[in-house]
C-alpha cells in the first residue's frame, strides 16, 4: 500500500487520536459502539455509490431511492396505517423497489445516453414523488417487532445494524473483488473504450452496477426505518451527498477505476468520527453540513492535483 | 465530467461542419410548441383559465423561477451545471430578512452582491482546482445550506418593514405582476450584455469545445468564472423576490426550486453539454414548468406527481437536446 493510499486512514488515526485527547468521553467503549451504529446506515449507502464512482459515473438518486424504499417497508411490515404484516417479505420488497429505481437510473443512462448525474437526479425525483404518494399525509409507524429490533437489539455490545453494516461491506468488497461484475466495473471507471474495443459488452454491466447501487439505498432506507421507527419521506435526504463524500474523501476517485469499498469504508468512519467528535467537542449540528460540503472540495482538488498536467477538459 | 482534450477537439469541428441538423431544428421549436399545447389544453380544461387575472397570476409565480434558472442558464451553456442556485437563494433569502431592519433599502443589493460573489468563489473553485462543476456546486450547496441553518437559528426569519423591496411583490399598471416585469428585465439585460459583446461567442464556444476556446485565445476560466457569478447574482434576486411575497426568509425557503429550475433550463431546449442554448429559453421553460403545475392542480392530480413529473421531465428534456457527437462516452 503506497503512502498515497494509506492517506486516508492515517487522516482517520490522527482525528481518533486528536479527539480522545480533547475528550475524555470520547474513548469510552460506548461511544465506539455509538460511532459504528452512526456510521450503519451511511456504510451501506455509501457500498452503493462506490460502485457507481469506479465507474466514473456519479448517483444523486439516493434521497429519492431511500424515500420510496422507507415508506414501502413501514406500509408493508406491521404498522400503524394498514392491516399488512408481510415481515421479511415487506424488507425484501422495499430493497428491490430500490433495486429496480436503481436500474431505470443505469437503463437511462445507456440507452438513452443521459448523462448519470441527471439520471440519477430525474430518478431521485421520482422516487421522492413515490414516497409522497404513499405517505399521503400519515406517517406508518412501524410496529414490526423484527424490524424495530434491528436498530435496539445488540449483539456482542454492537447494534445490529452495525453487523448489517459489516456484512454490506464484507458483500461489496467480495463483488468488488472476485466477481466479474467488480473487475468490468473497475475496467470501465479506467478505460471504457479499450473494454468495448475488445469485445465486452459495456452496457448490462453498467445497468447491473446501477441496480446494485439501488439494492443497497433500499437496504439502507430499510435501516433508517428501523432508527426512525417510521416510514419517512426525508428518510434519505442527505444521504446522496455524504455517501459520495465519504467514498471520495476514503480515496475512490470520481474519475473512475480507482478505489473501492474499503477505502470508502474508511471514509465513512472518517466522516462518522469527525460528526461525533465535532458534536461531543460542541459544535453545532447545522456546521456539520457545510464541514462536509468543504471537506468534498478539497478531497476532489487533492485526487486531482497530480492529473493536472494532463490536458483535461474539466466540466 | 471530464473529456480528454483530443475527443473534444474532434467533436468541435465536427459541429460546426454539420450545422443545424433537423432534430436541432425541432428542439428549438419544442419549448414554445409545449407552452402553446399547454395554453390550449388548459384552457379547453377549464374555459377560466384564460381570464386575465390567472394569467397573470401564473406569470406571477414564474417570475421567480424564471430569474433563478436565467443565471444557471449561462453556467449550463459553459458546459457545466450549478446545483448550488436553490440552496444560495434559500440563504439569500435568511440575509436578507436579518439585514432589512439595519440596512434598509441597501439590504437587497448587499445580498445581490454577497450571492455574487459565493456564485464566482465557487466557478473560481471550480476552474483553478479543477473539480467538475456539479461537485464544487454539490458542496456549496451543502455549505450554503449549512450557514442558512446556522445564522437563521434553523427557524423562519419573519420581516416586518418591506417597503424596501415591495417593488418585488406590487402591480404595474394595476395588472401586470411587477416581479414578472423584473423577470423580464433581469433577462433582457443579461442577453443584450451577451449579445452586443463578445461574450456570445466566447460562452458558445466554451461550451461546445472548451480545449478549442482555449488555444483561440478566449479567456475561458474568466467567461466560467463570470457565468458562475452571475448564477449567484441571479439566485439572491430570486430570494429577493421570493421574500417580497411572503414576508419572510426562511433556510429552506427555496430549496425545492432546483429541480424546477434544472426543468426550466432543459425544457428551454439549453443542451446539458453546453454551446446551444439561451436565457430567453429558459424563460419558456420556467413558463411550461409552472404552466404542467397549475395544470396538475385543475385536472385534480396529487401535488405528489409533481416531482415524479420533473425528474420524467428532465431526463426526456435532456435526452432530447444532448448533442450526441460530443458524448462518445456517456458516464
Amino acid at each position: 500500500m503506497s503512502i498515497g493510499a494509506a492517506g486516508p486512514l492515517i487522516a482517520l488515526a490522527v482525528v481518533v487520536v486528536v479527539f480522545a485527547a480533547l475528550n475524555p468521553q470520547f474513548r469510552t467503549l460506548g461511544n465506539v459502539a455509538n460511532i459504528l451504529d452512526a456510521a450503519a446506515v451511511l456504510a451501506v449507502v455509501t457500498c452503493g455509490t462506490t460502485f457507481v464512482l469506479l465507474l466514473g459515473s456519479i448517483d444523486l438518486s439516493a434521497a429519492g431511492v431511500m424515500a420510496a424504499s422507507s415508506l414501502t417497508v413501514a406500509l408493508l411490515v406491521e404498522n400503524t396505517r394498514n392491516d399488512a404484516d408481510y415481515g421479511v417479505l415487506g424488507i425484501l420488497v422495499a430493497v428491490l423497489l430500490g433495486a429496480a429505481l436503481g436500474g431505470l437510473s443505469g437503463l437511462l443512462l445507456v440507452l438513452l445516453k443521459v448523462p448519470s448525474f441527471m439520471t440519477t437526479l430525474g430518478v431521485s425525483a421520482v422516487g421522492l414523488g413515490i414516497a409522497t404518494l404513499l405517505f399521503a399525509g400519515v406517517q406508518p409507524g412501524v410496529v414490526d417487532a423484527g424490524l424495530r429490533g434491528w436498530a435496539t437489539g445488540r449483539f456482542l455490545g454492537f447494534t445490529h445494524l452495525t453487523w448489517i453494516a459489516a456484512a454490506c461491506v464484507l458483500v461489496g468488497w467480495v463483488v468488488q473483488r472476485h466477481t466479474r461484475l467488480g473487475r468490468y466495473a473497475m475496467a470501465i471507471g479506467g478505460a471504457e473504450e479499450v473494454l468495448a474495443l475488445s469485445g465486452v459488452r459495456v452496457a448490462p454491466y453498467k445497468v447491473a452496477v446501477f441496480t446494485m447501487a439501488g439494492a443497497f439505498y433500499g437496504l439502507g432506507a430499510v435501516m433508517v426505518t428501523s432508527q426512525l421507527g417510521s416510514g419517512v419521506v426525508q428518510a434519505g435526504a442527505d444521504y446522496s451527498f455524504s455517501a459520495i463524500t465519504a467514498a471520495v474523501v476514503g480515496g475512490t476517485l470520481l474519475v473512475g477505476g480507482r478505489g473501492g469499498v474499503l477505502h470508502s469504508t474508511v471514509g465513512v468512519l472518517l466522516l462518522t468520527v469527525l460528526a461525533n467528535g465535532l458534536v461531543l467537542v460542541g459544535v453545532s449540528p447545522y456546521v456539520q453540513g457545510g464541514v462536509q460540503g468543504l471537506i468534498v472540495v478539497v478531497a476532489v482538488a487533492a485526487a486531482a492535483a497530480p492529473l493536472r498536467h494532463r490536458n483535461q477538459v474539466v466540466k | 465530467m471530464s473529456t480528454p482534450a483530443s475527443t473534444a477537439k474532434r467533436s468541435g469541428s465536427a459541429a460546426v461542419a454539420a450545422g443545424p441538423t433537423a432534430a436541432e431544428r425541432l428542439t428549438s421549436l419544442m419549448p414554445v410548441l409545449a407552452l402553446a399545447v399547454l395554453v390550449v389544453a388548459l384552457a379547453a380544461a377549464d374555459p377560466d383559465f384564460l381570464r386575465r387575472s390567472s394569467l397573470m397570476a401564473v406569470v406571477d409565480a414564474a417570475a421567480p423561477l424564471a430569474v433563478l434558472a436565467a443565471g444557471a442558464t449561462l453556467v449550463v451553456l459553459c458546459g457545466g451545471i450549478d446545483l448550488s442556485i436553490a440552496a444560495l437563494a434559500s440563504l439569500s433569502s435568511v440575509l436578507l430578512a436579518l439585514w432589512l431592519p439595519g440596512l434598509d433599502a441597501l439590504a437587497w443589493p448587499a445580498v445581490v452582491a454577497v450571492a455574487a460573489v459565493a456564485g464566482a468563489l465557487q466557478g473560481a473553485a471550480h476552474v483553478f482546482l479543477r473539480i467538475p462543476s456539479f461537485i464544487v456546486t454539490l458542496g456549496g450547496m451543502s455549505v450554503f445550506s449549512s450557514i442558512a441553518l446556522v445564522v437563521s437559528g434553523a427557524a423562519t426569519v419573519p420581516v416586518v418593514d418591506d417597503t424596501s423591496i415591495r417593488w418585488g411583490f406590487s402591480r404595474v399598471l394595476g395588472t401586470v405582476p411587477s416581479a414578472a416585469v423584473v423577470a423580464v428585465v433581469v433577462v433582457a439585460v443579461l442577453a443584450l450584455i451577451v449579445k452586443v459583446t463578445p461574450l456570445d461567442s466566447s460562452i458558445k464556444a466554451t461550451g461546445y469545445s472548451e480545449a478549442a476556446a482555449r488555444l483561440a485565445g478566449i479567456p475561458v476560466d474568466l467567461v466560467k468564472i463570470g457565468a458562475f457569478c452571475v448564477s449567484g447574482a441571479c439566485a439572491g434576486l430570486a430570494a429577493v423576490l421570493l421574500v417580497a411575497r411572503t414576508f419572510s426568509g426562511g433556510p429552506t425557503l427555496a430549496d425545492s426550486l432546483l429541480l424546477p429550475a434544472v426543468a426550466a433550463i432543459v425544457i428551454g431546449g439549453t443542451a446539458i453539454t453546453g454551446g446551444h442554448g439561451g436565457v430567453w429559453r429558459t424563460v419558456v421553460g420556467a413558463l411550461v414548468v409552472t404552466l404542467l403545475r397549475v395544470g396538475l392542480s385543475i385536472v385534480g392530480v396529487s401535488a405528489a406527481y409533481e416531482s415524479i413529473l420533473y425528474g420524467a421531465i428532465i431526463v426526456v428534456a435532456v435526452a432530447l437536446t444532448l448533442d450526441r457527437s460530443k458524448v462518445l462516452v456517456v458516464k
